[in-house]
């Protein structure tokens, strides 16, 4: 586990330099199972900065949302970095915005954190209730310790942890200036059993599932807004011109806006979890991600996220790829 | 509406300098190919969106067909590559959305293959009967 005093004593100490503007980390959160992302920009803010597994939220998500404006004649702009504290998982979303080369690698500060796993908010809710108070967690190989307003409870990894801890092939860090613990053994493999088995079903009976989920769907566009490879300035799904699709939420433009959005992921989503982590309507959008991941990995032998050097899967070809359907 | 009165909408992109022709050809030498075919003509298959085919199935289309220069003869040397990466993913999600697979297709067809285009047609058309019509996502007039 990580050393909460030497995580504070490091970003004091990154947010002192002179090149650096502001630093993306964890904080407390008022209540519940979640931590809660901040951006801090003075050495003597850091004192809030935490870790432990309420901290679910994926900070790479906010270094593309800042808004690049035009700079006034005679006016330089401000070049200083970014740093950002990231999990294994974190840390992909990071590789790939490199790769699609969003940003410059010496544009930010990356403070790796190994981690154990964070807590699922819906499977917390389910253990524990609704909780006023304020959580804290601690994690090991084998259990997960939660205190509730000072009520320690010891918990199952498998009964709290989110879906993608307990497959997680990349719980160090792939890419780092720093880390700020001893890097931990991985302890899982991902057999993409999920989509095998939701394969096997035929037709008709994948459409029921996804009409029944896609018509909860109310377009509130969380998924979009907090995925950490959806930085588009422009998004196909708010442009008028063309208006790729509407903006009704009924079964047909909902389903367009789900393809899509998987679509736009495809070979690029790094399985942070955070599209169905946010969505009010508790649709299993990952369903669709893992999908394409586990096809692009099996055909292309592509894994998003991994490697910095790598060409982005759609931007690429080989003249040996597979085509199969094709007639 | 019985299976044999169906007769599907198929919405066709042909690459401009394989496809098209080979439309073309088999126009000009008389050979008779279903008429259910919509033929749009692109710059190359590589120029297809992704959504245009979306959008296709979604405004009235029971099937898309998209066809380009067979791989390595493209016109823009690298173009049906890209496109094919791109079907061969799309198919593969549709199909996890639900949608028939054989809905969506694909095919090389070369200036010079106006029979094969009616082939590829014949196929098409076959399989989007088999499937029915598309009214899963269609776009639905919202009557007042």
């Amino acid at each position: 586990m990580v050393d909460e005093s030497k995580l504070r004593e490091k970003a004091a100490e990154v947010l002192a330099r002179e090149d650096v503007r502001r630093l993306i980390g964890w904080k407390r959160g008022t209540y519940g199972f979640e931590a809660a992302p901040c951006v801090i920009k003075d050495a003597s803010e850091a004192e809030a900065l935490i870790f432990d597994p309420t901290c679910v939220q994926n900070p790479a998500s906010f270094i593309t949302l800042e808004e690049k404006k035009p700079v006034p004649r005679g006016q330089e702009a401000d070049t200083r970095k970014i740093a950002v504290m990231v999990k294994g998982c974190d840390s992909r979303a990071i590789v790939q915005q490199l790769v699609e080369k969003a940003y410059d690698r010496d544009h930010v500060i990356v403070l790796g954190i190994p981690c154990l796993g964070v807590i699922d908010r819906r499977k917390a809710a389910a253990l524990f209730g609704d909780v006023a108070s304020q959580v804290s967690a601690k994690v090991d190989a084998e259990k997960v310790a939660v205190d509730v307003g000072g009520d320690v409870k010891t918990v199952d990894r498998k009964d709290i942890l989110m879906d993608k801890c307990l497959r997680c092939r990349y719980p160090n860090p792939l890419v780092y200036d720093e880390l700020l613990a001893d890097e931990v053994e991985k302890w899982a493999g991902d057999e993409f059993a999920d989509v095998g088995e939701f394969e096997g079903q035929s037709p008709e009976e994948k459409w029921a599932f996804w009409e029944e989920q896609f018509s909860k769907c109310i377009r509130c566009y969380s998924c979009r807004n907090v995925c950490p490879m959806c930085y588009c300035v422009e998004c196909v799904v708010t442009k008028l011109q063309p208006q790729w699709t509407r903006r009704a939420t009924d079964i047909s433009e909902n389903t367009v806006y789900h393809i899509q959005r998987a679509w736009h992921l495809a070979g690029r989503c790094i399985e942070c979890m955070e599209c169905q982590r946010v969505c009010p309507v508790d649709i299993p959008i990952m369903t669709l991600n893992r999908k394409l991941t586990r096809d692009v990995k099996e055909m292309f032998e592509y894994e998003p996220g991994v490697d910095v050097e790598a060409q982005p899967l759609l931007a690429s070809y080989n003249p040996q790829d597979p085509e199969d359907f094709i007639m | 509406m019985s299976a044999e009165e169906f007769e599907p909408n198929i919405v066709a992109f042909l690459c401009n300098w394989c496809s098209y022709a080979g439309a073309d050809l088999a126009g000009t030498s008389r050979t008779q190919y279903l008429p259910n075919v919509k033929i749009i003509r692109v710059m190359c298959s590589g120029r297809v969106n992704p959504l245009f085919l979306v959008n296709a199935l979604q405004q009235g289309a029971d099937g898309v067909l998209i066809s380009g220069c067979h791989p390595g003869d493209c016109h823009y040397m690298e173009g049906n590559y890209y496109a094919r990466r791109r079907y061969t993913l799309m198919h593969k999600l549709l199909e996890h959305v639900g949608v028939d697979p054989g809905r969506v297709n694909m095919s090389w067809v070369s200036a010079s293959e106006g029979a094969k285009f009616k082939d590829v047609v014949e196929d098409t058309v076959t399989k989007a009967k088999e499937a029915g019509p598309m009214e899963q996502f269609r776009r639905r007039r919202i009557n007042w």
